[in-house]
């Protein structure tokens, strides 16, 4: 990582001014990481101080939409209602999206210098190690169990005989139990 | 700070971190002695205060991951678990409150702007829009959680009157509540109550409710009575029937009965656990904001603005993540 960067001398402890002029430097580094179209883009905004107020309205626009996406869900007219694994699916691609979002233009991470890898990634890698490791002992707590705690655990078969319970409804009453 | 490490001598091996440290400043010094002039050049490209909200970053990214990736973990692995409905989630709301969030995320970063542009009347009023907007998101979040506790779901034990299952257990519980003394009268006082002073819903629920002390202490009852009861108290259906809402609970606030939803113990406790600490981030957020409030928001204090915003942008990514997870799964 090239670090010495003679634009940065003039003042170098004036709050964020250096910190991100560096970046002219790195962004070339950075620049030369993305490929393509996203190389050209993040040189355009950069000469516009970091996207700007325009790029941060396109951003808030997109997640209101990812947003109400996810949400879509959860209304009627989502059309995989009885495969809920495909929502699943859909909400966290969509949250995936948003967080990559706020990451790269709100916090900046899309502009700067080759430290951003060494910081998340890591990070990143131990997150996921983390919830995997869970799995066994806990993801998979249930799959072989007692028979005294089976006993008292909930099952999804009482969610389906509570269910069947307000369908019957009192005894007395009318059968919609109402 | 450069005087300490000339009077080390070189190589001596007493303070390793002082002559490694300052090694260069020190041969500096001794060449040109005091003319030369001496550049800090920082590790990296960005400033302390940026780095160490990285790196406190980075260790917060694996306290979210554990806490989230239990979430799942125990989510997936759990024999049952409550719909949204079930615990009185309300979607919408979360929605909103996801809303809320961007929006603060935006006026954070709009903040920033404004600073380094040396506006700093418009920072301060940037600033203000998201302390505010922060207040509101637990706002809502205080009415969720209030909305949770008058369902007698909390996440400890001697409040909760969450039970798993409509068992045996279940109905013993509901049989001493039924007989607590204070209960008693009450139960007597609505008994009492002419027809014409209560409304159609409460006389409905009350005809429930007397069916309901019948039910729970008749010694012939089938398993299939306490289900019933869980149902009357509490019912999981969202649609058709008596729907959803229209509890013994809710028509008599008062009754507080031991309601039964599958899962819900555990549900609670990740759900508390998880929105709590999201909680307890944002109020520190708050925090940091209204000191911030107090500075002139200009480029000068730029540097502490990009870092609460980095902050903030962060408890905003963990409720990205936290609205799915909890309120759509």
């Amino acid at each position: 990582m090239s670090i010495h960067d003679p634009h940065s001398d003039p003042q170098p402890h004036s709050g964020h001014g250096p910190v991100t002029r560096p970046g002219e430097s790195a962004d070339r580094e950075s620049a030369a990481d993305h490929h393509g179209a996203g190389a050209t883009t993040t040189h355009a905004e950069h000469h516009e101080s970091h996207g700007g107020i325009g790029t941060y309205m396109m951003v808030f626009l997109a997640l209101c939409g990812l947003t109400t996406m996810s949400f879509f869900t959860y209304s009627s007219a989502w059309p995989w209602r009885d495969q809920p694994q495909v929502g699943w699916a859909f909400m966290l691609a969509v949250s995936c999206t948003k967080a990559m979002l706020v990451v790269l233009f709100f916090m900046h991470v899309l502009w700067e210098a080759n430290w951003k890898y060494v910081l998340t990634i890591p990070a990143a890698m131990m997150a996921i190690f983390l919830a995997l490791m869970l799995v066994p002992d806990i993801g998979m707590r249930t799959r072989m169990v007692a028979q005294e705690r089976a006993l008292y655990m909930p099952r999804q078969s009482d969610v389906r005989l509570m269910e069947q319970a307000g369908e019957t409804g009192l005894p007395g009453a009318e059968p919609a139990g109402h | 700070m450069t005087a300490s490490a000339i009077s080390l001598p070189h190589g001596d091996g007493h303070d390793h971190h002082g002559p490694d440290a300052h090694g260069h400043d020190a041969h500096g010094h001794g060449a040109g002695h005091g003319h030369v002039h001496l550049q800090y050049q920082p590790g990296l490209p960005l400033s302390r205060g940026k780095l160490i909200m990285w790196l406190f970053l980075s260790t917060e990214i694996m306290f979210f991951a554990a806490l989230l990736g239990s979430y799942v973990v125990l989510r997936f692995g759990a024999p049952a678990w409550p719909l949204p409905h079930h615990v009185h989630l309300s979607e919408p709301i979360g929605a909103f409150n996801t809303f809320v969030l961007i929006c603060s995320s935006v006026t954070i970063v709009l903040a920033l702007e404004a600073a380094r542009a040396n506006k700093s009347e418009l920072a301060k009023i940037w600033m203000l829009a998201t302390l505010l907007l922060g207040t509101l998101f637990l706002g809502v979040k205080a009415y969720e959680y209030s909305a949770k506790f008058s369902h007698g779901i909390y996440p400890w034990s001697p409040r909760s009157r969450v039970y798993e299952k409509p068992d045996l257990y279940y109905g013993s519980a509901v049989r001493a509540r039924l007989g607590e003394p204070a209960m008693i009268d009450q139960l007597k006082t609505l008994d009492d109550t002419p027809e014409g002073s209560l409304s159609a819903e409460q006389r409905t629920g009350r005809e429930r409710l007397r069916q309901i002390r019948t039910m729970i202490t008749n010694p012939d009852q089938q398993p299939f009575d306490l289900a019933v009861v869980a149902d009357q108290v509490m019912p999981l259906a969202s649609g058709g029937g008596h729907g959803h809402g229209s509890g013994l609970n809710d028509v008599f606030p008062w009754l507080r009965l031991p309601a039964v939803i599958p899962g819900g113990n555990m549900w609670a406790s990740t759900y508390f656990l998880l929105t709590g600490f999201h909680a307890i981030h944002v109020v520190v957020g708050l925090i940091v904001f209204t000191i911030l409030l107090l500075y002139k928001l200009d480029r000068r204090t730029s540097g502490m603005i990009e870092n609460a915003g980095l902050y903030w942008h962060f408890v905003d990514l963990v409720w990205i993540f936290l609205f799915p997870l909890l309120y759509l799964f």
